[in-house]
């Protein structure tokens, strides 16, 4: 069954995240990347930044939050069993610290009927508490019919 | 910045292992506890021979590249890619970069992930750096 056009420009959202060091520390860990940026407070200090920063992609952690009610929106009703993640697209804008608090929006930017699948785009505005843009992530994934 | 003399042209490479327990890793700092990432049960049922490794980890192998080589993880404005093909355990990931435009203030990269048989995992990846 097709995803209804009509969803597009639908909301989710606005979720709030706030950065903890150890969480940094634990996802430059599991992509293993052990850039001392990420986990090395000493080295940290005299970077540019004056301390710790997260991982660019450490993005996926709060914008991602947004798949949650995206995934159990009963009215948009989507296939979960036949979904995957098609693309993925980051814009940085501002650079991600211990103590931020980042409040992410979502937004489907786009349904795409095909003929044998569904393509929604699912977009992510995340801002920290000075209300800078940090990030802006787009998510594609397509459901098979 | 910048933090090195750059040129169109350039390239730059990087190689990641991706151990047996690698998703059990990756969904915990991430929150990804879907079980084609952590249950090889599940994966096996549904077809994919295992446990398949988080796209945005191998996406992550892929700017860990970049940001490596850039020396400045700041400099990371813009990160691109499709989702091709699984990633499995024990898989070794190679992600190949090449410098293709500087327009300003930014390199435009275009990156080549591909696994141990040469079989491109993710496509259409690109990134973009601020010098």
């Amino acid at each position: 069954m097709a995803v209804d056009k009509k969803f597009i420009g639908k909301k989710y959202g606005p979720l709030t995240y706030e950065v903890g060091k150890e969480k940094i520390k634990e996802y430059a860990n599991a992509i293993k990347n052990p850039d001392p940026h990420y986990i090395d407070d000493d080295f940290a200090k005299n970077t540019k930044y004056g301390g710790i920063i997260a991982p660019p992609t450490f993005a996926v952690v709060f914008a991602g939050m947004l798949a949650d009610p995206f995934f159990k929106d009963p009215e948009l009703n989507l296939n979960y069993a036949m979904l995957v993640h098609g693309e993925q697209e980051f814009e940085f804008f501002e650079v991600v610290r211990p103590g931020d608090v980042i409040t992410s929006s979502g937004k489907i930017l786009n349904i795409e009927d095909k003929e044998k699948l569904d393509i929604v785009t699912l977009e992510g505005i995340s801002k920290n508490q000075e209300g800078t843009d940090v990030c802006r992530a787009t998510f594609t994934f397509v459901i098979r019919k | 910045m910048p933090v090195k003399d750059i040129n169109i042209g350039d390239t730059f490479d990087a190689v990641e292992e991706v151990d047996k327990y690698r998703t059990i890793y990756y969904a915990g700092a991430s929150g990804d506890f879907n079980p084609i990432h952590i249950d090889p049960g599940f994966g096996e049922m549904v077809g994919l021979g295992g446990v398949i490794l988080h796209g945005l980890c191998t996406l992550a192998f892929a700017a860990k590249t970049v940001t490596d080589w850039s020396g400045d993880p700041g400099a990371l404005k813009r990160l691109k890619c499709r989702f091709a093909m699984p990633v499995h355990l024990g898989d070794s990931i190679t992600t190949q970069a090449k410098i293709v435009g500087i327009e300003e203030n930014r390199a435009k990269i275009e990156l080549s992930v591909t696994n141990q048989d040469g079989a491109e995992v993710l496509t259409i990846t690109s990134a973009e750096i601020e010098l």
